[in-house]
């Protein structure tokens, strides 16, 4: 076998062993588009669900990582067990899904909504400080 | 020929990771580099993405009192493209809705506008209550989109998320045919101060309960935001004055009444957040496991 594809073999062999999961987007079209490394290493979102999902997997492991979170794929058609790549493509362009959901634990949705709190008292403080200044004037 | 070679072998390497990858993905979380957040705040929004963004959504929030408008200001995405930007009436868990489309006065397809096919037309969107939501999916890097977040007084509020795990609020359901939930994401002692239910007291409490009446209140206890898949744990159909506590350990309770419409119909109640104490005495209490009341 020649050097080249057989080192390619290898590496694929290698990070495929390693980032299983990064690579679970049947509906993500860098998948398909993007490089490699593209793929690989651009998982790591810089907010803090990925992070946090992300943090999860490798300490849990990735079943219980999802269970958890409480993570599921939204309500689509099941492309997983489809390994067409020209459906995958047509599906992702595809504007008319079903009814979108999104998967979020309840705990998850309280801190959201006590840190979304407050930032908005945060704002009002600073909104009665400048109408204090101003009448103050 | 080197060439082609390197480039057959990379094509082979990257159909078997995908190939792989469908095999070890059958039951592991998609959702991966979403991006996420939550609103109380009014203002101007823009989300520019850095790299596709292909599951996102915001939560917005108000007051109770409050509905939320969401303008498109600036809209830079590819529709054609498979770029999307839809705001949700209401809030959407795991497939579950909040309201309902019991409680809802939407069909569940009319909840769901998109920019992509009235945004430009219709550039303002209102819920009808004090949550709503946006779902956005970009694939270019450099889309972007900006929104304004208002919040307009609702004078009857109906539908109500409550930010926090305790306060109190009255609902008031004016001579409307309409069902209004409550709906407060903890596991509170809930505490019913005053409920009158149309202008006599002649509403009569059937043996079978409640379920006769077209005017009633009732307390609802679940693991999930719809509350038509909640369990009932308690219903009112008379009009009394003097607390009347009840604790529901769930994740979700609902306070939700139900008018025929023929009356004015009222509910005041309190509730506060159960201690973690508080529900370990009532597990162990309890013989069900369908959350826990006492």
């Amino acid at each position: 076998m020649k050097p080249v594809p057989l080192v390619l073999l290898i590496t694929s062999v290698l990070l495929t062993t390693h980032v299983p999961l990064s690579t679970c987007r049947p509906r993500d079209l860098n998948l398909i588009n993007n490089q490699l490394d593209d793929v690989l290493l651009n998982r790591a979102g810089d907010d803090a669900m990925s992070y946090l999902l992300l943090y999860l997997q490798r300490n849990l492991g990735a079943q219980k990582a999802a269970d958890v979170l409480h993570l599921q794929h939204f309500s689509t058609p099941q492309l997983r067990s489809d390994n067409s790549l020209e459906e995958l493509t047509e599906f992702s362009k595809r504007n008319d899904d079903p009814p979108i959901s999104i998967d979020l634990t309840f705990h998850l949705l309280r801190n959201m909504i006590e840190m979304a709190r407050i930032e908005n008292q945060r704002e009002q403080a600073e909104l009665n400080r400048k109408y204090l200044d101003e009448v103050g004037k | 020929m080197a060439l082609f070679k390197v480039w057959f072998s990379s094509l082979i390497a990257t159909m078997y990771i995908f190939w792989v990858s469908t095999f070890s993905c059958l039951d592991l979380p998609l959702f991966l580099s979403g991006c996420l957040d939550m609103v109380a705040v009014e203002g101007q929004f823009t989300f520019t993405a850095e790299r596709p963004q292909l599951n996102c959504a915001v939560f917005f929030i108000g007051e109770p009192s409050d509905i939320i408008s969401i303008e498109y200001n600036s809209v830079n995405i590819d529709c054609r493209g498979g770029d999307f930007i839809k705001v949700f009436d209401g809030w959407v868990m795991k497939g579950e809705k909040f309201p309902s489309t019991q409680d809802h006065p939407l069909p569940l397809y009319e909840r769901y506008s998109d920019y992509c096919e009235t945004g430009v037309t219709r550039p303002i969107v209102r819920s009808s209550q004090n949550v709503a939501m946006l779902f956005f999916r970009l694939h270019q890097s450099g889309s972007s989109f900006t929104v304004t977040f208002r919040k307009l007084i609702n004078p009857f509020p109906c539908n109500v998320v409550s930010q926090t795990p305790e306060g109190s609020f009255t609902m008031i359901i004016p001579q409307q045919h309409r069902n209004c939930s409550f709906s407060i994401i903890y596991p509170v002692e809930i505490q019913i101060g005053e409920l009158s239910l149309g202008q006599h007291n002649d509403l009569k409490r059937s043996i079978l309960g409640c379920a006769g009446s077209g005017d009633f209140v009732e307390l609802l206890g679940g693991n999930g935001m719809d509350t038509s898949k909640m369990f009932p744990m308690a219903d009112l159909c008379y009009s009394f004055n003097g607390p009347a506590q009840m604790k529901v350990g769930c994740d979700n309770t609902v306070v939700r009444m139900v008018s025929s419409g023929k009356f004015v119909n009222r509910v005041s109640f309190q509730y506060r957040l159960l201690g973690h104490q508080e529900l370990q005495q009532m597990k162990g209490n309890s013989v069900e496991d369908v959350c826990l009341r006492a």
